[in-house]
Protein backbone atom coordinates (compact mmCIF):
# COMPACT_ATOMS: atom_id res chain seq x y z
CA UNK A 1 0.00 0.00 0.00
CA UNK A 2 1.03 3.68 -0.71
CA UNK A 3 1.75 5.71 1.48
CA UNK A 4 -1.09 7.77 0.62
CA UNK A 5 -3.54 4.49 0.83
CA UNK A 6 -1.73 4.09 4.57
CA UNK A 7 -3.02 7.61 5.42
CA UNK A 8 -6.39 7.46 4.28
CA UNK A 9 -6.94 3.74 4.94
CA UNK A 10 -10.49 1.90 5.57
CA UNK A 11 -10.62 2.53 9.07
CA UNK A 12 -9.87 6.26 8.92
CA UNK A 13 -12.41 6.75 6.14
CA UNK A 14 -15.18 4.95 8.29
CA UNK A 15 -14.80 6.89 11.40
CA UNK A 16 -14.84 9.96 9.10
CA UNK A 17 -18.14 9.16 7.47
CA UNK A 18 -19.57 7.93 11.19
CA UNK A 19 -17.59 9.97 13.69
CA UNK A 20 -18.40 8.66 17.26
CA UNK A 21 -19.26 10.46 19.99
CA UNK A 22 -20.13 13.35 17.53
CA UNK A 23 -22.35 16.27 17.97
CA UNK A 24 -22.72 18.53 21.37
CA UNK A 25 -23.91 16.51 24.34
CA UNK A 26 -26.79 17.67 26.49
CA UNK A 27 -24.80 18.07 29.43
CA UNK A 28 -21.31 18.45 30.10
CA UNK A 29 -18.35 19.67 32.97
CA UNK A 30 -15.28 19.98 30.91
CA UNK A 31 -15.51 22.65 27.93
CA UNK A 32 -12.58 23.86 25.55
CA UNK A 33 -11.98 24.79 21.84
CA UNK A 34 -9.26 23.53 19.64
CA UNK A 35 -7.82 26.09 17.12
CA UNK A 36 -5.98 25.39 13.72
CA UNK A 37 -5.36 28.86 12.86
CA UNK A 38 -3.54 27.82 9.62
CA UNK A 39 -5.87 25.28 8.64
CA UNK A 40 -8.73 27.06 10.01
CA UNK A 41 -9.80 24.36 11.98
CA UNK A 42 -11.85 24.46 15.03
CA UNK A 43 -13.11 21.53 16.59
CA UNK A 44 -15.36 21.81 20.31
CA UNK A 45 -14.64 19.65 22.81
CA UNK A 46 -17.40 18.46 25.61
CA UNK A 47 -15.89 16.37 28.86
CA UNK A 48 -18.19 15.02 31.49
CA UNK A 49 -15.83 14.51 34.56
CA UNK A 50 -16.55 12.69 37.57
CA UNK A 51 -14.32 11.58 40.65
CA UNK A 52 -11.26 12.30 38.27
CA UNK A 53 -13.37 9.93 35.39
CA UNK A 54 -13.90 11.14 32.30
CA UNK A 55 -17.80 9.54 31.43
CA UNK A 56 -18.36 10.82 28.59
CA UNK A 57 -16.35 12.33 26.18
CA UNK A 58 -17.53 14.26 22.70
CA UNK A 59 -16.41 16.62 20.04
CA UNK A 60 -17.85 18.49 17.07
CA UNK A 61 -16.80 20.92 14.44
CA UNK A 62 -15.68 20.26 10.80
CA UNK A 63 -12.74 19.49 9.30
CA UNK A 64 -10.51 17.09 7.64
CA UNK A 65 -10.77 13.55 7.49
CA UNK A 66 -7.70 12.75 9.51
CA UNK A 67 -8.97 15.10 12.35
CA UNK A 68 -12.16 14.10 12.22
CA UNK A 69 -11.00 10.17 12.39
CA UNK A 70 -8.68 10.87 14.80
CA UNK A 71 -11.29 12.53 17.25
CA UNK A 72 -13.50 9.88 16.44
CA UNK A 73 -10.95 7.31 17.70
CA UNK A 74 -9.93 9.48 20.83
CA UNK A 75 -13.48 9.55 22.27
CA UNK A 76 -13.93 6.27 22.00
CA UNK A 77 -10.51 5.15 23.49
CA UNK A 78 -10.76 8.13 26.16
CA UNK A 79 -14.66 6.95 27.64
CA UNK A 80 -13.69 5.71 31.09
CA UNK A 81 -10.50 7.03 32.00
CA UNK A 82 -9.17 8.44 35.10
CA UNK A 83 -7.53 12.23 33.72
CA UNK A 84 -4.52 10.20 35.31
CA UNK A 85 -4.45 7.10 32.65
CA UNK A 86 -6.09 9.83 30.03
CA UNK A 87 -2.45 12.17 30.29
CA UNK A 88 -0.62 8.83 29.83
CA UNK A 89 -2.14 8.02 26.65
CA UNK A 90 -1.81 11.48 25.15
CA UNK A 91 1.67 11.29 26.16
CA UNK A 92 1.50 8.02 23.99
CA UNK A 93 -0.22 9.62 20.96
CA UNK A 94 2.61 12.27 21.10
CA UNK A 95 5.12 9.97 20.67
CA UNK A 96 3.03 8.12 17.95
CA UNK A 97 3.06 11.11 15.88
CA UNK A 98 6.41 12.49 16.49
CA UNK A 99 7.98 12.22 13.22
CA UNK A 100 11.43 11.24 14.53
CA UNK A 101 10.26 8.57 16.79
CA UNK A 102 10.57 5.71 14.78
CA UNK A 103 7.61 3.46 16.83
CA UNK A 104 4.87 2.21 15.32
CA UNK A 105 2.24 1.05 17.60
CA UNK A 106 1.40 1.31 21.81
CA UNK A 107 -0.65 -1.64 23.03
CA UNK A 108 -2.17 0.78 24.89
CA UNK A 109 -3.76 3.22 21.70
CA UNK A 110 -5.35 0.62 20.25
CA UNK A 111 -7.10 1.53 17.28
CA UNK A 112 -5.73 4.90 17.06
CA UNK A 113 -2.58 3.24 16.56
CA UNK A 114 -3.73 3.38 12.65
CA UNK A 115 -3.59 7.46 12.54
CA UNK A 116 0.54 6.18 12.56
CA UNK A 117 0.90 7.32 9.03
CA UNK A 118 0.34 10.70 9.75
CA UNK A 119 3.69 11.40 11.01
CA UNK A 120 4.58 10.50 7.34
CA UNK A 121 2.60 13.75 6.53
CA UNK A 122 4.14 16.84 8.19
CA UNK A 123 1.72 19.33 7.21
CA UNK A 124 -1.11 17.11 8.33
CA UNK A 125 -0.01 16.33 11.86
CA UNK A 126 -1.51 18.67 13.45
CA UNK A 127 -4.34 17.63 12.34
CA UNK A 128 -4.45 14.25 13.90
CA UNK A 129 -3.49 15.94 17.45
CA UNK A 130 -6.11 19.09 17.54
CA UNK A 131 -8.53 16.96 19.17
CA UNK A 132 -6.13 15.47 21.63
CA UNK A 133 -4.97 18.74 22.79
CA UNK A 134 -8.16 20.49 23.05
CA UNK A 135 -9.24 17.53 25.51
CA UNK A 136 -6.21 17.96 27.15
CA UNK A 137 -7.29 21.89 27.67
CA UNK A 138 -10.62 21.16 28.95
CA UNK A 139 -9.20 18.58 31.47
CA UNK A 140 -7.02 21.38 32.58
CA UNK A 141 -9.70 24.08 32.53
CA UNK A 142 -8.28 25.77 29.80
CA UNK A 143 -10.59 27.32 27.20
CA UNK A 144 -8.47 26.95 23.70
CA UNK A 145 -5.99 25.09 22.49
CA UNK A 146 -4.13 25.30 19.43
CA UNK A 147 -1.66 23.52 17.55
CA UNK A 148 0.53 26.46 16.44
CA UNK B 1 8.84 29.56 -24.88
CA UNK B 2 8.20 31.71 -21.63
CA UNK B 3 7.25 28.48 -19.48
CA UNK B 4 11.13 27.84 -20.20
CA UNK B 5 12.35 30.32 -18.33
CA UNK B 6 10.95 29.17 -15.32
CA UNK B 7 13.49 26.47 -13.90
CA UNK B 8 11.42 26.23 -10.72
CA UNK B 9 9.05 24.51 -12.98
CA UNK B 10 10.98 21.52 -13.87
CA UNK B 11 11.18 19.71 -10.30
CA UNK B 12 9.31 15.95 -9.44
CA UNK B 13 7.43 16.11 -6.72
CA UNK B 14 6.52 12.70 -4.92
CA UNK B 15 7.89 11.17 -8.45
CA UNK B 16 5.90 13.13 -10.48
CA UNK B 17 6.16 16.38 -12.87
CA UNK B 18 5.16 19.35 -10.41
CA UNK B 19 1.95 20.69 -11.27
CA UNK B 20 2.46 24.11 -9.54
CA UNK B 21 -1.30 25.62 -9.04
CA UNK B 22 0.07 27.63 -5.93
CA UNK B 23 0.41 31.28 -7.81
CA UNK B 24 -1.41 33.70 -5.57
CA UNK B 25 0.26 32.46 -2.68
CA UNK B 26 3.48 32.46 -4.28
CA UNK B 27 4.84 32.88 -8.04
CA UNK B 28 8.34 30.82 -9.69
CA UNK B 29 10.79 33.07 -10.72
CA UNK B 30 12.04 33.08 -14.59
CA UNK B 31 15.56 32.76 -15.02
CA UNK B 32 16.01 36.88 -15.76
CA UNK B 33 15.34 36.94 -12.41
CA UNK B 34 17.42 34.37 -10.47
CA UNK B 35 20.59 35.79 -12.77
CA UNK B 36 19.68 39.39 -11.39
CA UNK B 37 20.11 37.98 -7.52
CA UNK B 38 23.46 35.89 -8.48
CA UNK B 39 24.93 38.91 -10.50
CA UNK B 40 24.01 41.42 -7.60
CA UNK B 41 26.00 39.11 -4.96
CA UNK B 42 28.53 37.80 -7.28
CA UNK B 43 29.64 40.83 -9.04
CA UNK B 44 28.22 44.29 -6.84
CA UNK B 45 28.24 42.77 -3.97
CA UNK B 46 27.95 45.85 -1.16
CA UNK B 47 26.01 48.74 0.32
CA UNK B 48 23.92 51.18 -1.36
CA UNK B 49 23.92 54.85 -0.92
CA UNK B 50 26.69 54.78 1.17
CA UNK B 51 30.55 54.30 -0.19
CA UNK B 52 32.18 55.67 -2.95
CA UNK B 53 34.37 52.41 -4.24
CA UNK B 54 33.24 51.13 -7.83
CA UNK B 55 30.69 48.06 -6.08
CA UNK B 56 28.96 50.83 -4.05
CA UNK B 57 28.58 52.66 -6.52
CA UNK B 58 27.26 50.00 -9.04
CA UNK B 59 25.23 47.98 -6.86
CA UNK B 60 23.46 51.92 -6.09
CA UNK B 61 23.04 52.54 -9.75
CA UNK B 62 21.30 48.70 -9.85
CA UNK B 63 18.85 49.44 -7.22
CA UNK B 64 17.92 52.44 -8.31
CA UNK B 65 17.55 50.77 -11.68
CA UNK B 66 15.32 48.51 -10.31
CA UNK B 67 13.38 51.45 -8.92
CA UNK B 68 12.73 52.61 -12.68
CA UNK B 69 11.37 49.53 -13.96
CA UNK B 70 8.95 48.95 -10.94
CA UNK B 71 7.98 52.87 -11.67
CA UNK B 72 7.58 52.06 -15.53
CA UNK B 73 5.37 48.81 -14.83
CA UNK B 74 2.87 50.63 -12.82
CA UNK B 75 3.13 54.08 -14.49
CA UNK B 76 4.51 56.13 -11.64
CA UNK B 77 4.89 59.63 -12.69
CA UNK B 78 8.45 59.32 -10.89
CA UNK B 79 10.55 56.74 -9.70
CA UNK B 80 10.62 59.33 -6.42
CA UNK B 81 6.85 58.32 -5.70
CA UNK B 82 8.01 54.56 -5.09
CA UNK B 83 9.26 53.40 -1.87
CA UNK B 84 10.87 49.80 -1.65
CA UNK B 85 8.94 47.51 1.20
CA UNK B 86 9.22 43.81 1.97
CA UNK B 87 5.71 43.42 0.68
CA UNK B 88 1.95 44.73 -0.04
CA UNK B 89 1.71 43.95 4.31
CA UNK B 90 4.58 46.28 5.12
CA UNK B 91 2.94 48.89 2.48
CA UNK B 92 -0.41 49.00 4.02
CA UNK B 93 1.31 49.70 7.67
CA UNK B 94 3.17 52.05 6.46
CA UNK B 95 0.59 54.45 5.31
CA UNK B 96 -2.03 53.50 7.91
CA UNK B 97 0.68 54.93 10.79
CA UNK B 98 2.07 57.66 8.68
CA UNK B 99 -0.43 59.13 6.30
CA UNK B 100 -3.99 57.88 7.89
CA UNK B 101 -3.22 57.98 11.57
CA UNK B 102 -2.29 61.86 12.05
CA UNK B 103 -5.80 62.49 10.56
CA UNK B 104 -8.20 60.45 12.70
CA UNK B 105 -10.23 61.34 15.59
CA UNK B 106 -12.41 59.30 17.64
CA UNK B 107 -15.49 58.36 15.64
CA UNK B 108 -14.04 58.82 12.14
CA UNK B 109 -14.76 56.00 9.69
CA UNK B 110 -11.85 53.78 7.39
CA UNK B 111 -13.84 52.06 4.41
CA UNK B 112 -12.39 48.67 3.66
CA UNK B 113 -14.23 45.81 1.27
CA UNK B 114 -14.94 42.17 2.42
CA UNK B 115 -12.71 40.56 -0.11
CA UNK B 116 -9.22 42.05 2.11
CA UNK B 117 -6.78 40.26 2.87
CA UNK B 118 -6.09 40.09 6.31
CA UNK B 119 -3.05 42.36 5.48
CA UNK B 120 -5.82 44.78 4.39
CA UNK B 121 -7.51 44.45 7.40
CA UNK B 122 -5.65 44.10 10.88
CA UNK B 123 -3.73 47.04 10.00
CA UNK B 124 -6.49 49.06 9.83
CA UNK B 125 -7.89 47.73 13.53
CA UNK B 126 -4.99 48.49 15.16
CA UNK B 127 -5.53 51.80 13.64
CA UNK B 128 -8.66 51.79 15.31
CA UNK B 129 -8.09 50.83 18.40
CA UNK B 130 -4.94 53.08 18.79
CA UNK B 131 -7.23 55.89 17.44
CA UNK B 132 -11.08 55.06 18.43
CA UNK B 133 -12.06 55.37 14.78
CA UNK B 134 -14.45 52.92 13.46
CA UNK B 135 -13.92 50.08 10.34
CA UNK B 136 -16.38 49.92 7.90
CA UNK B 137 -16.91 47.07 5.09
CA UNK B 138 -18.08 46.85 1.79
CA UNK B 139 -20.48 44.26 1.23
CA UNK B 140 -19.56 41.40 -1.22
CA UNK B 141 -22.49 39.15 -3.02
CA UNK B 142 -22.60 35.26 -4.20
CA UNK B 143 -20.57 35.96 -7.20
CA UNK B 144 -17.73 37.34 -5.09
CA UNK B 145 -17.98 40.70 -6.52
CA UNK B 146 -18.43 44.18 -4.13
CA UNK B 147 -22.04 45.51 -3.54
CA UNK B 148 -21.37 48.97 -5.13
CA UNK B 149 -24.98 50.00 -5.23
CA UNK B 150 -24.32 51.69 -1.72
CA UNK B 151 -21.15 52.96 -2.24
CA UNK B 152 -22.13 56.96 -2.06
CA UNK B 153 -23.99 56.02 1.43
CA UNK B 154 -21.03 54.14 2.77
CA UNK B 155 -18.42 56.94 1.96
CA UNK B 156 -19.71 59.60 4.49
CA UNK B 157 -18.49 62.72 5.99
CA UNK B 158 -16.92 60.56 8.80
CA UNK B 159 -14.73 58.85 5.91
CA UNK B 160 -11.09 59.68 6.80
CA UNK B 161 -9.50 56.87 4.42
CA UNK B 162 -10.29 54.01 1.83
CA UNK B 163 -8.37 50.72 1.35
CA UNK B 164 -9.65 48.33 -1.40
CA UNK B 165 -7.83 44.90 -2.66
CA UNK B 166 -7.18 45.15 -6.61
CA UNK B 167 -7.66 41.14 -7.55
CA UNK B 168 -8.86 39.25 -4.47
CA UNK B 169 -6.10 36.55 -3.54
CA UNK B 170 -8.67 33.78 -2.55
CA UNK B 171 -11.76 34.37 -5.29
CA UNK B 172 -9.67 35.98 -8.08
CA UNK B 173 -12.61 38.47 -8.32
CA UNK B 174 -10.71 41.58 -10.60
CA UNK B 175 -12.71 44.46 -8.23
CA UNK B 176 -13.78 48.37 -10.43
CA UNK B 177 -11.08 50.00 -8.38
CA UNK B 178 -10.70 53.05 -10.76
CA UNK B 179 -14.58 53.74 -10.44
CA UNK B 180 -14.19 53.44 -6.73
CA UNK B 181 -11.25 55.83 -6.58
CA UNK B 182 -13.21 58.43 -7.96
CA UNK B 183 -16.19 58.26 -5.91
CA UNK B 184 -14.08 58.59 -3.04
CA UNK B 185 -12.39 61.26 -4.43
CA UNK B 186 -15.88 62.91 -5.27
CA UNK B 187 -16.33 62.70 -1.57
CA UNK B 188 -12.01 63.72 -0.60
CA UNK B 189 -11.64 60.49 0.45
CA UNK B 190 -7.64 59.00 -0.32
CA UNK B 191 -7.34 55.64 -1.40
CA UNK B 192 -4.98 52.85 -0.92
CA UNK B 193 -5.24 50.21 -3.82
CA UNK B 194 -3.77 46.68 -2.53
CA UNK B 195 -1.96 45.80 -5.82
CA UNK B 196 -0.65 42.51 -4.70
CA UNK B 197 -2.17 39.93 -7.24
CA UNK B 198 -2.94 42.40 -9.85
CA UNK B 199 0.71 43.31 -11.18
CA UNK B 200 1.15 39.06 -11.99
CA UNK B 201 -2.34 39.10 -13.96
CA UNK B 202 -2.98 42.95 -15.48
CA UNK B 203 -1.93 46.10 -16.64
CA UNK B 204 -1.87 48.52 -13.65
CA UNK B 205 -1.49 51.90 -14.30
CA UNK B 206 -1.58 54.18 -11.20
CA UNK B 207 -2.01 57.08 -12.85
CA UNK B 208 -5.73 56.46 -14.75
CA UNK B 209 -6.52 54.75 -11.42
CA UNK B 210 -6.00 58.00 -9.41
CA UNK B 211 -4.97 56.43 -6.35
CA UNK B 212 -3.49 58.05 -3.60
CA UNK B 213 -1.38 54.60 -2.77
CA UNK B 214 -0.47 51.58 -4.48
CA UNK B 215 1.04 48.01 -3.15
CA UNK B 216 3.20 45.84 -4.90
CA UNK B 217 3.92 42.44 -3.44
CA UNK B 218 7.42 41.10 -5.46
CA UNK B 219 6.66 37.81 -4.65
CA UNK B 220 3.82 37.22 -6.42
CA UNK B 221 4.79 38.81 -9.80
CA UNK B 222 7.55 36.44 -10.42
CA UNK B 223 10.30 38.36 -8.30
CA UNK B 224 12.05 37.62 -5.19
CA UNK B 225 10.31 37.25 -1.59
CA UNK B 226 10.48 40.14 0.95
CA UNK B 227 10.40 42.70 -2.03
CA UNK B 228 7.64 44.66 -3.15
CA UNK B 229 6.94 48.58 -3.51
CA UNK B 230 4.64 51.23 -2.09
CA UNK B 231 3.50 54.00 -4.45
CA UNK B 232 2.28 56.94 -3.11
CA UNK B 233 1.50 60.41 -4.48
CA UNK B 234 4.18 62.80 -4.08
CA UNK B 235 2.27 65.88 -2.08
CA UNK B 236 1.08 62.54 0.04
CA UNK B 237 4.69 60.85 1.01
CA UNK B 238 6.35 64.40 0.92
CA UNK B 239 3.86 65.14 3.63
CA UNK B 240 4.44 62.13 5.84
CA UNK B 241 6.28 61.61 8.71
CA UNK B 242 8.98 59.05 8.37
CA UNK B 243 7.85 54.99 9.09
CA UNK B 244 10.82 53.81 10.65
CA UNK B 245 13.93 55.69 12.18
CA UNK B 246 17.59 54.66 11.76
CA UNK B 247 20.29 55.10 8.44
CA UNK B 248 19.88 55.85 5.03
CA UNK B 249 16.21 58.28 5.97
CA UNK B 250 18.36 60.90 7.98
CA UNK B 251 20.08 63.96 5.94
CA UNK B 252 21.78 64.68 9.56
CA UNK B 253 21.71 63.68 12.87
CA UNK B 254 23.10 65.16 15.87
CA UNK B 255 21.88 63.97 19.86
CA UNK B 256 19.60 67.10 19.55
CA UNK B 257 17.70 66.21 16.47
CA UNK B 258 17.44 64.80 13.23
CA UNK B 259 17.06 65.95 9.47
CA UNK B 260 15.35 63.56 7.52
CA UNK B 261 16.51 62.49 3.85
CA UNK B 262 14.25 63.22 1.12
CA UNK B 263 11.77 61.10 -0.14
CA UNK B 264 12.08 57.80 -0.68
CA UNK B 265 15.45 57.99 1.33
CA UNK B 266 13.21 59.09 4.06
CA UNK B 267 10.73 55.99 4.59
CA UNK B 268 13.81 53.67 3.82
CA UNK B 269 15.74 53.01 6.81
CA UNK B 270 18.67 50.67 7.40
CA UNK B 271 20.60 48.61 4.60
CA UNK B 272 17.53 47.46 2.34
CA UNK B 273 16.88 44.21 0.89
CA UNK B 274 19.24 45.22 -1.80
CA UNK B 275 19.48 41.82 -3.94
CA UNK B 276 15.74 41.31 -3.67
CA UNK B 277 14.76 45.14 -4.87
CA UNK B 278 17.44 44.30 -7.87
CA UNK B 279 15.07 40.93 -8.52
CA UNK B 280 12.09 42.80 -8.11
CA UNK B 281 13.10 45.10 -11.12
CA UNK B 282 13.92 41.91 -13.28
CA UNK B 283 10.46 40.51 -12.58
CA UNK B 284 9.01 44.53 -14.03
CA UNK B 285 11.39 43.78 -16.53
CA UNK B 286 10.46 40.61 -17.34
CA UNK B 287 6.46 41.40 -17.58
CA UNK B 288 7.19 44.74 -19.54
CA UNK B 289 9.25 42.07 -22.08
CA UNK B 290 6.64 39.49 -22.40
CA UNK B 291 4.41 41.89 -22.35
CA UNK B 292 1.32 42.06 -19.45
CA UNK B 293 -1.75 42.15 -22.39
CA UNK B 294 -0.53 38.74 -23.54
CA UNK B 295 -0.41 37.53 -19.90
CA UNK B 296 -4.05 38.66 -19.46
CA UNK B 297 -4.81 36.88 -22.66
CA UNK B 298 -3.19 33.92 -21.30
CA UNK B 299 -4.80 34.12 -18.33
CA UNK B 300 -8.64 34.39 -20.08
CA UNK B 301 -8.12 31.31 -22.27
CA UNK B 302 -6.58 29.58 -18.80
CA UNK B 303 -10.02 30.71 -17.31
CA UNK B 304 -12.02 29.39 -19.55
CA UNK B 305 -10.39 26.06 -19.95
CA UNK B 306 -10.33 25.40 -16.28
CA UNK B 307 -13.96 26.30 -15.40
CA UNK B 308 -15.08 24.00 -18.27
CA UNK B 309 -12.54 21.03 -17.20
CA UNK B 310 -13.59 21.02 -13.55
CA UNK B 311 -16.89 20.27 -14.11
CA UNK B 312 -15.81 16.84 -14.74
CA UNK B 313 -15.62 16.88 -11.20
CA UNK B 314 -19.03 15.89 -9.63
CA UNK B 315 -19.75 17.91 -6.62
CA UNK B 316 -17.03 20.32 -7.45
CA UNK B 317 -18.58 23.88 -6.42
CA UNK B 318 -16.34 26.79 -7.40
CA UNK B 319 -16.77 29.59 -4.58
CA UNK B 320 -16.11 32.77 -6.16
CA UNK B 321 -17.89 33.28 -10.05
CA UNK B 322 -17.01 37.20 -10.36
CA UNK B 323 -17.61 38.34 -14.46
CA UNK B 324 -14.26 39.87 -14.15
CA UNK B 325 -11.93 37.59 -12.42
CA UNK B 326 -7.97 36.10 -12.73
CA UNK B 327 -7.57 32.73 -13.23
CA UNK B 328 -8.05 31.79 -9.86
CA UNK B 329 -10.20 28.81 -8.51
CA UNK B 330 -11.55 28.36 -5.54
CA UNK B 331 -13.49 25.08 -4.73
CA UNK B 332 -14.89 22.81 -2.13
CA UNK B 333 -16.33 19.37 -3.11
CA UNK B 334 -18.92 17.22 -1.78
CA UNK B 335 -17.85 14.59 0.95
CA UNK B 336 -14.06 15.58 0.55
CA UNK B 337 -12.49 18.17 2.74
CA UNK B 338 -10.52 20.64 1.25
CA UNK B 339 -7.41 19.42 3.53
CA UNK B 340 -7.52 15.70 2.28
CA UNK B 341 -8.11 17.31 -1.65
CA UNK B 342 -4.68 18.86 -0.98
CA UNK B 343 -2.88 16.09 0.59
CA UNK B 344 -4.01 13.20 -1.71
CA UNK B 345 -3.52 16.12 -5.19
CA UNK B 346 -0.36 16.73 -3.84
CA UNK B 347 0.64 13.21 -4.15
CA UNK B 348 0.10 13.36 -7.87
CA UNK B 349 2.27 16.19 -8.22
CA UNK B 350 -0.12 19.05 -8.02
CA UNK B 351 0.35 21.63 -5.55
CA UNK B 352 -2.59 24.09 -4.47
CA UNK B 353 -3.63 26.16 -1.34
CA UNK B 354 -6.42 24.64 1.30
CA UNK B 355 -8.09 26.41 3.47
CA UNK B 356 -8.80 30.42 4.34
CA UNK B 357 -6.45 31.89 2.17
CA UNK B 358 -5.81 34.58 4.87
CA UNK B 359 -9.22 35.59 4.17
CA UNK B 360 -11.60 34.17 6.93
CA UNK B 361 -14.41 36.90 6.36
CA UNK B 362 -15.09 35.56 2.92
CA UNK B 363 -15.44 32.22 4.15
CA UNK B 364 -17.39 33.11 7.06
CA UNK B 365 -19.46 34.78 4.38
CA UNK B 366 -20.01 31.68 2.27
CA UNK B 367 -20.44 29.43 5.88
CA UNK B 368 -17.51 27.73 5.14
CA UNK B 369 -14.33 26.96 7.03
CA UNK B 370 -12.25 27.21 3.46
CA UNK B 371 -11.84 25.65 0.06
CA UNK B 372 -9.12 24.42 -1.99
CA UNK B 373 -7.88 26.85 -4.10
CA UNK B 374 -6.10 26.61 -7.77
CA UNK B 375 -4.17 29.62 -8.59
CA UNK B 376 -3.04 29.73 -11.81
CA UNK B 377 -0.81 31.87 -14.26
CA UNK B 378 0.24 32.27 -17.63
CA UNK B 379 3.14 29.62 -17.69
CA UNK B 380 0.61 26.90 -17.07
CA UNK B 381 -1.04 24.98 -19.44
CA UNK B 382 -3.95 23.07 -20.07
CA UNK B 383 -2.33 20.12 -19.21
CA UNK B 384 -1.55 20.96 -16.24
CA UNK B 385 -5.08 21.79 -15.69
CA UNK B 386 -5.92 18.13 -16.71
CA UNK B 387 -3.65 16.62 -13.82
CA UNK B 388 -5.67 19.24 -11.87
CA UNK B 389 -8.97 17.25 -12.56
CA UNK B 390 -7.55 13.65 -12.81
CA UNK B 391 -5.92 13.76 -9.27
CA UNK B 392 -9.08 15.40 -8.14
CA UNK B 393 -11.50 12.20 -9.55
CA UNK B 394 -8.57 10.10 -7.43
CA UNK B 395 -9.36 12.08 -4.26
CA UNK B 396 -13.33 11.47 -5.01
CA UNK B 397 -12.53 7.95 -5.54
CA UNK B 398 -10.68 7.65 -2.73
CA UNK B 399 -13.99 8.91 -0.18
CA UNK B 400 -16.32 6.44 -2.14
Amino acid sequence: MTDLNQLYKKAILEHNRNPRNYGKPESWTHYAEGLNAICGDLVEVYLSIQDGVLETVHYSGESCAIAMASASMMTELSTGLTTVDWQQKFGLFKRLMDKNNAINSFDELGEVNTLVTVKKFPSRIKSATLCWYAVDAAIKGVGTATTE
Amino acid sequence: MLREQFPGLNVQVHGKPLVYLDNAATAQRPQAVLDAINDYYLNHNANIHRGVHALSESATVLYEQARVSMAKLINAPTMKDLIFVRGCTEGVNLVAQTFVRNRLKAGDEILISHLEHHSNIVPWQILCEQTGAVLKVIPMNQLGELELDDLDQLINEKTRFMSVVHVSNSLGTINPVKKMVQAAHDKGVPVLVDGAQATPHIKVDVQDLDCDFYTVSGHKMYGPTGSGVLYGKTEHLNSMPPYHGGGEMISKVTFESTVYNAVPAKFEAGTPNIAGGIGLGAAAEFILAAGIDKISARDHQLRVYTEQALKQVSGLSIIGNAKEKSPVFSFVIDGVHAHDIGTIIDHCGVAVRTGHHCTMPIFQYYGLAGTCRASLAFYNTEQDVDVLVESLLKAKTMFQ
